[in-house]
C-alpha cells in the first residue's frame, strides 16, 4: 500500500490541524479571503521568490518536521515531486500583467513554486505539475503512487499551494467562491510504499471532504491534503479522500502511517 | 512500462492546420515564423514568431471560445477525422500540457471589466475543459504545466492513466498561444533572436516563440491498433538547479532520458532518431548535445538529431507533442525533417543535425527530449508503426 509518512500544513488559520476552527464560515465572519503571511526566508537565495514559492518551501519544512526527517533526507533523484494548484500562479501573473516587469518573468509560471522547492532541497527525481482544484491534488496523489509503484522513485512529495489575496476581486466573480471563505493554504505530504492505491473517478463525496471544507474553508488543491491531516488526527488508518473541481469528482484511498511508525522511520 | 498505442494525431500549427499539411511543411522546409499581426509588438525588441494567421476563419470553435480553446478544438477536429472515440464517455480522459493555459484571458479579465465567464476562462485549465466538452469526454481532465516540457509530460501521464486502468482512451497533447504576456516576458529576458532560429548552429543566439496545439489519441496497445506507433517509455525530472536556466551539466535531463529508455527497455543502439528540444539558445543546445552524447555514447554520432523549432518557433506546451508526432510520421514515411536554420557547425554541438534538407532514412525507435523553465525535463521513447 502507499503510505503517507509525513504531512505539513499551513493555512490562513495557522499551522497544523490544531489551528483550524470548527466552522470556517462562521469564524471567517464574512471575509472572502483568509490570507497567509509571507514566510520569513531571507537572503539572496530568495531575493526574487514570490510569496507562493516561499509558502511551498515552508510547507515542505513543516512536513519534514512532522516526519522527523532532516532536509538532506529527501535530496537527489530518488524523490519525486508532484505539485498541484489552481490559483497560486495568479498573484505573480497579475503582478506581471498589471505592474509591468516588476516580477521576474519565470516566476509567472506554475512551475516556479515546485522549482524553488526542488532547488531548496536538491530534488532531482520525477517531476509533475498539475493545475486544477481538489481533483488535481487527488491526481497528484495517484501520480505519486504510480511513480512509487513503477520504481521511478523511492519516495514522493505531493505539494499544494493556494493563494488568493492578490486576485481577490477576480476570484469573487467566480461561482466556485460561493461556499467561501477562500482560505490560503500550503500543504505537503510525503508518500512511500509499493504504490498500491485505490484511485476512482466519479465518486461520491467522502465525509472527510465535507469536514475539511467545514473546518478549513475553500482551499482548492490543498483540500485533500487537509483531509488527510484531519484523518490522521482522527486516528483513521485507511482514509478515502475525495475532491471536486469544475463538475468532476475524484477519490483516492491511502494508508496513513501511525505515529509510532513515523518515529521508527 | 506497458507500451501504449498512438492511434491518431491532430494538429493546429503555423505551417498547417491539419496533420498532413504540417508534415509536408516540415519535410519541405516551410518557415512558419513571421511578423506577429494579432497583437501589438511595436514596443518589443522582437516582433516575430510562429503565428497561426487564419485560425478563426478556418476553425469551427464556438463563437466565444478563447484562442487557446479554438486551437485545441481545431486540432481535435483533425484528430477525430482520423479516428473516433469508441469508448464509454466516462472512460475517456483528457490530459493537456501547457505553459500558459488561459493566461491571455486572465490578462483580459484583469485589465477589462469582465463577467464571471471571462474570469473562469483565465484559469490555466479552462481550455482542457473546453476540449473535454467538445469530445464528450467525462473521465479525468488533467492540465499539466511543466513549462515547455508539458507536452511530453502530458503524454506520459496519459499512458499512466491507461496502464492503471483509470481510462480506456486518452486524448493527450499540448497547446499554447502567442500573446503579449509571453512575448513581453521573453522579450524582457532577452531570450528572443532578431535573426532566424538556428538550433545547434554556431551563430545561434535565441529562440522565437510559436503557437500551436497537438493532440494524440492513446489506447492500451493490447486493445487497439497503433497506426502511428507506440509510446514505449517516458520519464520526467527536475534539475533542482535554477529557476530559469537549465542545469549546466544537464543532470536532470540525463536522468529523465535514462529513465525513459529504461522504462521502454531500449538501449542506446536501438535509437534511430533523436528529436531534440533544440531551442536555438546557446546554453540549451550545448547541454542537450552533451546529454545525448553521454547517454548514447559512440552511437550518438550515428543518429540523426533534429529540431523543428526553426520551422514553427518554440510552441511551448505544444512543442513536445508536435515533436513526438514528428517522430512517428518520420518512421511512417522513412524521412526525417531537417533542422531549419542550421547551417554552420558549432564545435560544441558536433552531432548530425540533419542540415539543409529532409533526409530519406528508415527510423523505427525515436527519443524525444524536452526542457522547461523551473528545471522541468521530460523524455519520451516512441516506436513507429509497422
Amino acid at each position: 500500500m502507499t503510505r503517507v509518512t509525513g504531512i505539513g500544513l499551513l493555512t490562513g488559520w495557522g499551522a497544523g490541524t490544531a489551528a483550524l476552527p470548527d466552522d470556517a464560515r462562521a469564524t471567517g465572519a464574512g471575509r472572502r479571503v483568509v490570507a497567509l503571511p509571507r514566510p520569513a526566508y531571507d537572503g539572496e537565495r530568495f531575493r526574487r521568490a514570490t510569496r507562493e514559492c516561499l509558502l511551498g518551501v515552508a510547507a515542505v519544512d513543516a512536513m519534514l518536521a512532522d516526519a522527523g526527517l532532516d532536509r538532506g533526507a529527501i535530496g537527489g533523484p530518488d524523490t519525486a515531486l508532484i505539485y498541484a494548484s489552481a490559483a497560486a500562479y495568479g498573484a505573480s501573473n497579475r503582478a506581471f500583467i498589471v505592474g509591468g516587469p516588476s516580477v521576474y518573468f519565470p516566476y509567472t509560471a506554475p512551475s516556479a513554486v515546485p522549482a524553488e522547492v526542488a532547488i531548496e532541497y536538491g530534488l532531482r527525481g520525477g517531476y509533475v505539475i498539475l493545475v486544477g482544484g481538489a481533483t488535481a491534488c487527488i491526481e497528484a496523489l495517484w501520480q505519486a503512487a504510480t511513480l512509487l509503484g513503477s520504481g521511478r522513485c523511492r519516495r514522493a512529495i505531493v505539494l499544494a499551494v493556494e493563494t488568493f489575496a492578490e486576485c481577490e476581486t477576480l476570484w469573487s466573480r467566480g461561482r466556485w467562491t460561493v461556499r467561501g471563505p477562500l482560505v490560503e493554504a500550503a500543504a505537503c505530504a510525503l508518500l512511500e510504499g509499493d504504490g498500491e492505491v485505490c484511485y476512482a473517478v466519479g465518486v461520491i463525496p467522502a465525509p472527510l471532504e465535507m469536514v475539511a471544507r467545514q473546518r478549513a474553508g475553500e482551499t482548492l488543491a490543498c483540500g485533500p491534503l487537509i483531509a488527510l491531516a484531519l484523518a490522521r488526527e482522527a486516528g483513521e488508518a485507511l482514509p478515502r479522500v475525495t475532491g471536486q473541481w469544475r463538475g468532476r469528482r475524484m477519490g483516492v484511498t491511502l494508508e496513513l502511517a501511525t505515529a509510532a511508525a513515523r518515529t521508527r522511520s | 512500462m506497458r507500451p501504449v498505442a498512438v492511434v491518431a494525431a491532430g494538429v493546429a500549427t503555423p505551417i498547417g492546420l491539419d496533420l498532413e499539411t504540417f508534415w509536408s511543411g516540415l519535410i519541405t522546409g516551410v518557415d512558419g515564423t513571421s511578423r506577429i499581426e494579432r497583437f501589438e509588438v511595436g514596443d518589443l525588441r522582437v516582433g516575430r514568431g510562429g503565428e497561426i494567421k487564419k485560425l478563426a476563419s478556418a476553425g469551427q470553435a464556438p463563437h466565444r471560445a478563447c484562442r487557446a480553446s479554438s486551437m485545441l478544438l481545431r486540432a481535435a477536429d483533425d484528430l477525430l477525422a482520423h479516428a473516433g472515440l469508441g469508448a464509454d464517455a466516462g472512460r475517456v480522459a483528457v490530459v493537456l500540457g501547457t505553459a500558459l493555459g488561459g493566461v491571455e484571458e486572465l490578462d483580459r479579465a484583469l485589465t477589462d471589466t469582465p463577467g464571471p465567464r471571462t474570469a473562469a476562462a483565465g484559469l490555466y485549465d479552462s481550455p482542457a475543459f473546453a476540449l473535454a466538452r467538445r469530445l464528450g469526454a467525462a473521465g479525468p481532465v488533467l492540465t499539466v504545466s511543466t513549462a515547455c516540457a508539458s507536452g511530453a509530460t502530458a503524454l506520459g501521464i496519459g499512458a499512466d492513466l491507461l496502464n492503471s486502468d483509470a481510462a480506456d482512451l486518452v486524448v493527450a497533447g499540448g497547446y499554447d498561444v502567442l500573446c503579449r504576456f509571453v512575448m513581453r516576458g521573453f522579450d524582457a529576458l532577452r531570450s528572443l533572436t532578431r535573426d532566424r532560429v538556428r538550433p545547434f548552429d554556431r551563430r545561434r543566439n535565441g529562440l522565437l516563440l510559436g503557437e500551436a496545439a497537438g493532440l494524440v489519441l492513446l489506447a492500451r496497445a493490447s486493445e487497439a491498433r497503433a497506426p502511428l506507433g507506440r509510446l514505449l517509455g517516458h520519464a520526467s525530472s527536475s534539475d533542482g538547479s535554477h529557476i530559469a536556466a537549465p542545469d549546466p551539466d544537464g543532470r536532470g535531463l540525463e536522468h529523465a532520458v535514462r529513465a525513459a529508455m529504461a522504462a521502454a527497455g531500449v538501449g542506446a543502439a536501438d535509437v534511430d532518431l533523436v528529436s531534440a528540444h533544440g531551442t536555438g539558445t546557446v546554453l540549451n543546445d550545448r547541454i542537450e548535445t552533451s546529454v545525448i552524447k553521454r547517454v548514447l555514447g559512440a552511437h550518438a554520432h550515428a543518429v540523426p538529431v533534429n529540431s523543428i523549432k526553426g520551422a514553427i518557433g518554440h510552441t511551448m506546451g505544444a512543442a513536445a507533442t508536435l515533436e513526438a508526432i514528428m517522430c512517428l510520421l518520420a518512421a511512417r514515411d522513412g524521412v526525417v525533417p531537417s533542422t531549419l536554420g542550421y547551417e554552420e557547425p558549432d564545435p560544441a554541438c558536433d552531432l548530425d543535425y540533419v542540415p539543409r534538407a529532409a533526409r530519406q532514412v528508415r527510423t523505427r525507435m525515436s527519443l524525444s527530449t524536452s526542457l522547461g523553465f523551473g528545471g522541468c525535463n521530460a523524455a519520451l521513447v516512441l516506436e513507429g508503426g509497422a
